[in-house]
């Protein structure tokens, strides 16, 4: 148990080491730059739907699941999931504790990185209804919406021989994950969709959702863990 | 007693290599194109092998956290973890080790506290395999220590350092394996020889050097008079003039030539102030070895 921890907080601090330097909060502001530049260009055009078109498209339908390719990519050190951890693996770190220390540092990066863009896109998009209701109900799906998206970027890492699956997993998140049949189940675009008020996978509702995206977290985590040597 | 089994591992350039190491020192001749790199890296658990089993005590190094934990080890090419300064690397790998000493004592004891505080993108690839040399042999209690030519590095690491905590390694019952690619570095880390040749294992009975000539280099104010004198004993093949004050003899027993060269040289009163063997190239024994029948070992396949 005391390995699994100690491994699992290895993996988080190499996680966040990876993390540090310019380029990474220069993304992060070059991205909110880019939802204020919107949110100020819809709220001309549509004062009252702006701060939903902000949300569904700018934001989570695009700014949220690059960035968190991004980090994934950053996390694992340009490797697969399991050969990211290698470095402190090599030293006796278990390596599946350290995958988990890796995906929570990668998931709990993309949630902040999610919440900065909803704060930005809310408090400049904000129209007529309660701001600490728009605040409330968006920053609960961008907590998780970025936790599940780092998590699904992860376990894609294990795909291909330097990861690749993250590059098809992206892919498959825009093409698959932009409709409404079984295919995009899978997908966390599709849910955090529905949750934006945008149409339902099969016609399921905003609270199994939330469910669905709790589920695809949980499945990747397992993934990440079971496909991985200790 | 700790044992390290290779059963039929084919991993980069190694072919088919079965072998077992006991306590002790043991040293793999040859280059990295040879596959001592590959070695050290499977036996330390940073790699699975293609084919065949890799195996510490029973259980194989790269699925298992607690074998790993007892490795030290020193690749060809290293990387420390990823963070900022050597200090913050050197602290995720001892926390990785779960070794709770600190990073100021393993970088002393190998001189190399300089840098502790350097960035860990400023270091040279020399710099970096010093402190991981220094990490592998500062484990407290390890079962195996896999080193890629650790006497490459004694320009920045005390030789005496590196050789005294290998031979107390092996003392303890700790399976030392380290290459080395030339015959100087093999004799200086003395123990059993094995050697690896373009992947194919030799162990120590077809990895002892091929009957070469011996060569002694004699160093001499007088190489000219002592030149002449050994040029007419019977015990000597040749005499070569090696520049300076220098002279290369050979023959075909060392000890003979030796006992030769130096009762000659008193006979004519000639001083000698230095005489040492002229070890063989790599590729000279890589070429003897060739010529060699080889019975035991595997062939490449096609």
């Amino acid at each position: 148990m005391n390995d699994a921890r100690g491994g699992i907080s290895v993996g988080m601090k190499l996680g966040f080491a990876r993390l540090r330097g310019v380029s990474a909060p220069l993304s992060v502001v070059l991205a909110c730059g880019a939802v204020f530049a919107l949110s100020v260009l819809g709220r001309r055009a549509e004062p009252a739907g702006a701060l939903d078109d902000l949300l569904a498209v700018p934001v989570f339908g695009l700014a949220l699941p690059v960035l968190a390719y991004l980090v994934s990519e950053r996390v694992c050190g340009g490797q697969r999931l399991d050969r990211g951890v290698d470095s402190v693996a090599r030293h006796g770190a278990d390596r599946r504790a350290a995958v988990l220390g890796l995906l929570l540092a990668s998931a709990v990066s993309t949630a902040l990185i999610a919440v900065l863009l909803t704060l930005t896109a809310v408090f400049t998009a904000h129209g007529a209804g309660s701001l600490l209701f728009d605040l409330r109900s968006s920053i609960g799906i961008a907590l998780l919406g970025g936790a599940v998206y780092a998590l699904w970027f992860g376990a894609a890492s294990l795909l291909g021989k330097r990861g690749g699956g993250r590059k098809w997993a992206l892919i498959a998140d825009f093409i698959l994950g932009a409709g409404n049949s079984a295919l995009a189940a899978p997908c966390p675009r599709s849910h955090v969709r529905n949750l934006l008020g945008g149409e339902p996978v099969l016609e399921i509702s905003q609270a199994h959702a939330w469910l669905a995206l709790l589920a695809i977290g949980v499945v990747c985590v397992m993934l990440s863990a079971t496909r991985t040597p200790e | 007693m700790n044992a390290l089994s290779f059963e039929g591992v084919s991993h980069a350039e190694l072919v088919s290599v079965s072998t077992a190491f006991t306590p002790g020192t043991h040293v793999v001749l040859g280059s990295e194109r040879d596959g001592t790199h590959t070695l050290v890296q499977l036996a330390a658990g940073v790699a699975p092998p293609s084919a065949g089993h890799v195996q510490l005590n029973g259980v194989a190094p790269f699925t298992s956290a607690a074998t790993r934990r007892a490795v030290g080890s020193l690749c060809a090419n290293e990387a420390l973890p990823h963070a900022r300064t050597v200090s913050a690397a050197l602290a995720l790998a001892l926390r990785a080790r779960a070794d709770a000493r600190s990073v100021t004592s393993v970088l002393g004891a190998a001189g190399l506290t300089r840098l502790a505080a350097r960035r860990t993108s400023e270091l040279t690839a020399r710099e970096t395999r010093a402190i991981a040399l220094a990490l592998a042999l500062s484990h407290p209690k390890p079962h195996l220590l896999a080193l890629h030519e650790p006497l490459s590095l004694v320009d920045l690491v005390r030789e005496e350092f590196i050789l005294e905590a290998l031979s107390a390694a092996a003392d303890s019952g700790v399976i030392v394996l380290a290459s080395a690619s030339g015959l100087e570095d093999a004799s200086r880390l003395g123990g059993e020889a094995h050697a690896l040749d373009r992947g194919i294992w030799l162990d120590s009975a077809h990895a002892r050097l091929p009957a070469l000539r011996a060569t002694l280099r004699v160093q001499t104010p007088d190489p000219r008079r002592l030149a002449a004198r050994l040029s007419e004993v019977p015990d000597i093949q040749g005499v070569s003039w090696a520049g300076a004050s220098e002279l290369l003899v050979h023959g075909s027993n060392l000890e003979r030539l030796a006992h030769s060269v130096v009762s000659n040289a008193r006979a004519e009163a000639i001083q000698i102030s230095a005489l040492r063997q002229e070890l063989p190239a790599l590729d000279a024994l890589s070429a003897a070895r060739a010529s060699m029948a080889r019975p035991t070992a595997p062939t490449r396949p096609e």
